[in-house]
């Protein structure tokens, strides 16, 4: 009876997932496919693997700025993900440790940036930049990138120093450790599966982010990837497997990742959304 | 690195007497490690918002933007907008679009995480593979989704053919009457994670006597799940809906790159109504009217929930 239970249970968790990846599956699949299969009324679920190449993938890399789009992410994500870390953490330890009225109301103010469509704040944004020279440059985005990181992983960050208890640093300060140097020489270590995660999911999101890099970076030069997908889609007619090609070439670094860092990242964030 | 027992060999007299008070000492360490965040909020959140809310009351358009504080005060762009039947056409886009995924994410992410929730081999493997359209770009889902429903070549259309349901090229994003339906399928299916891992995360801290309880007294399926399961998650579940449907109500990747908002408007949110009105017609005004519009209903639909979701756990 367990055993006929636990058969369905591995049966159904099986077809919903296959359901459930076929668009990536299909993604990967328009990308190696014969060109004559992609434009079929009936195309075949599974190509036949004597016909698939990797082709799509060259003509990606070599017909457009791939290469370029996906410096501009990583230099764009990385520097995002840095700067709102150090001050997601810093934050994430105040509010962990201490609650003054005036870090109930950083908290507050912390949780509205949550609300705010970006479609709304590019609004502002733009406006500010445009009058700072920060059109077009790479500091620009950051900083747009960092206005959603920060109040994210400082939530985060609260959480992982949530799970460390007082006691911990108590005990080295009353060793003589200053809160500050206890923070930097005891807590922060103990905390680097969460600074792990946090940086991961930073720059997930900022990997990912559209409306920010499409409306800030006006230039060819420094266009990101998800920006650089839209050139594929001419007036009339869609170049779809070069689309699909680059579409799996920005996606499965971060699916990569996600896999990797899949436990961290889950404790962190069902802990993050649950506390909030 | 100094160790604990570092420190404790130090003699007493090298440790520096306070120059404040130990309270106030905390309260300004904890100001300075606060401050970077703060500023960043206060300069990239905080600060735009305020502006967006005097944008909305400047009547009139300038595309020198040093001078939009220049322009005279008043309700102008309030009225335009509530004058302008578009906006109320998008109100209704926008309720079916974000309650419809909602629903429909949650119904997903309900029966996954109770799915996860029982004991079997390879759960650990399900799970990741269930959660991994969550790490799927916006942009990327969406545009695997518009091939997908492609009219002439979609591979939906393909199957609905090979299954007899359909003999027809259905151009599902292209158009009126299925775009709406056609834009939902990529934001459930980038939706619906989230919503089943929060809800595992509750299920599993059910404890397993209340089931057995449940199982001496002979409950149902159904009973167990209504007097068991269901009070164990229902805080996280009215969270988690909460969460998701504020982020249906604020993102505009998935629409802008299936659909632009078309055809003719029939996926239009108010969240793109935004975008395009700021950057496509230049109506900074109106755009930002709009956009306080949707952050007091986000306020307000916020507080509603977490309002709810207070009650059940007590």
């Amino acid at each position: 009876m367990r055993r006929r239970r636990a058969t369905l249970c591995v049966i159904a968790a099986a077809l919903v997932s296959a359901v459930m990846l076929f668009p990536i599956y299909w993604m990967l699949m328009t990308a190696v496919m014969p060109t004559s299969a992609i434009l079929s009324r009936d195309p075949p679920l599974l190509p036949h693997p004597s016909e698939m190449s990797l082709a799509a993938f060259g003509a990606v890399i070599a017909r457009r700025p791939f290469l370029l789009w996906t410096a501009n992410s990583l230099i764009i994500g990385i520097a995002a993900a840095l700067v709102s870390l150090v001050a997601a953490a810093l934050a994430g330890y105040a509010l962990s440790r201490w609650s003054f009225r005036f870090t109930r109301f950083s908290g507050a103010a912390l949780l509205l940036g949550k609300l705010a469509p970006p479609s709304l704040v590019i609004i502002p944004l733009f406006i500010m930049f445009n009058l700072s020279g920060l059109i077009d440059t790479y500091q620009g985005l950051v900083l747009a990138n960092v206005s959603t990181g920060v109040p994210l992983a400082t939530w985060l960050m609260k959480g992982f120093f949530d799970r460390i208890p007082r006691e911990v640093e108590q005990a080295a300060m009353i060793d003589g450790c200053t809160r500050l140097s206890a923070l930097w020489h005891v807590i922060l270590p103990l905390t680097r599966p969460g600074l792990a995660s946090s940086g991961v999911y930073l720059m997930l999101v900022a990997w990912s982010e559209f409306v920010f890099a499409r409306t800030l970076m006006t230039g060819e030069g420094h266009r990101v990837l998800t920006v650089g997908l839209q050139s594929f889609s001419g007036e009339y007619q869609v170049d779809w497997q070069g689309l699909m090609a680059a579409g799996a070439l920005t996606t499965v670094p971060i699916v990569i990742l996600f896999v990797l860092l899949e436990p961290f990242l889950i404790s962190g964030l069902t802990k993050g959304a649950l506390a909030n | 690195v100094t160790t604990a027992t570092d420190a404790a060999a130090l003699p007493v007299a090298r440790r520096r007497r306070p120059l404040l008070r130990e309270a106030s000492r905390e309260r300004l360490l904890a100001l300075l490690l606060m401050a970077p965040a703060l500023l960043a909020v206060l300069v990239l959140v905080l600060y735009p918002l305020a502006r967006v809310v005097e944008i909305s009351l400047r009547i009139g358009r300038s595309m020198n933007f040093a001078r939009i504080s220049l322009l005279p005060l008043g309700l102008g762009n309030y009225r335009l907008v509530f004058a302008d039947p578009g906006f109320w056409q998008d109100c209704g886009t926008t309720a079916l679009y974000v309650g419809g995924s909602t629903l429909l994410a949650f119904a997903i992410g309900l029966a996954t995480a109770l799915l996860l929730d029982m004991r079997f081999p390879a759960r650990r493997l399900f799970r990741t593979l269930l959660l991994l359209p969550w790490a799927v770009p916006g942009v990327v889902a969406s545009i695997v989704f518009r091939w997908m429903f492609d009219g002439s070549f979609g591979v939906v259309n393909a199957i609905l053919r090979d299954l007899h349901a359909t003999r027809a090229d259905i151009p599902w994003l292209a158009e009126g009457s299925t775009a709406l339906a056609a834009v939902m399928v990529p934001t459930v299916w980038k939706a619906y994670p989230l919503i089943t891992l929060t809800l595992l995360a509750a299920l599993q801290t059910i404890p397993g006597e209340l089931y057995e309880a449940a199982d001496v007294d002979g409950a149902s399926a159904l009973a167990r799940f209504r007097h068991v399961t269901w009070p164990g998650i229902v805080a996280a579940a009215i969270l988690s809906v909460l969460v998701s449907a504020l982020w249906i109500f604020r993102d505009i990747d998935i629409v802008f790159a299936a659909t632009g908002g078309g055809p003719a408007r029939a996926t239009e949110t108010l969240a793109l109504y935004v975008y395009t009105q700021a950057f496509q017609y230049f109506h900074m005004g109106q755009a930002a009217a709009v956009g306080v519009v949707m952050v007091g209903t986000a306020l307000l639909g916020a507080a509603f929930a977490v309002a709810v979701a207070g009650k059940q756990r007590l």
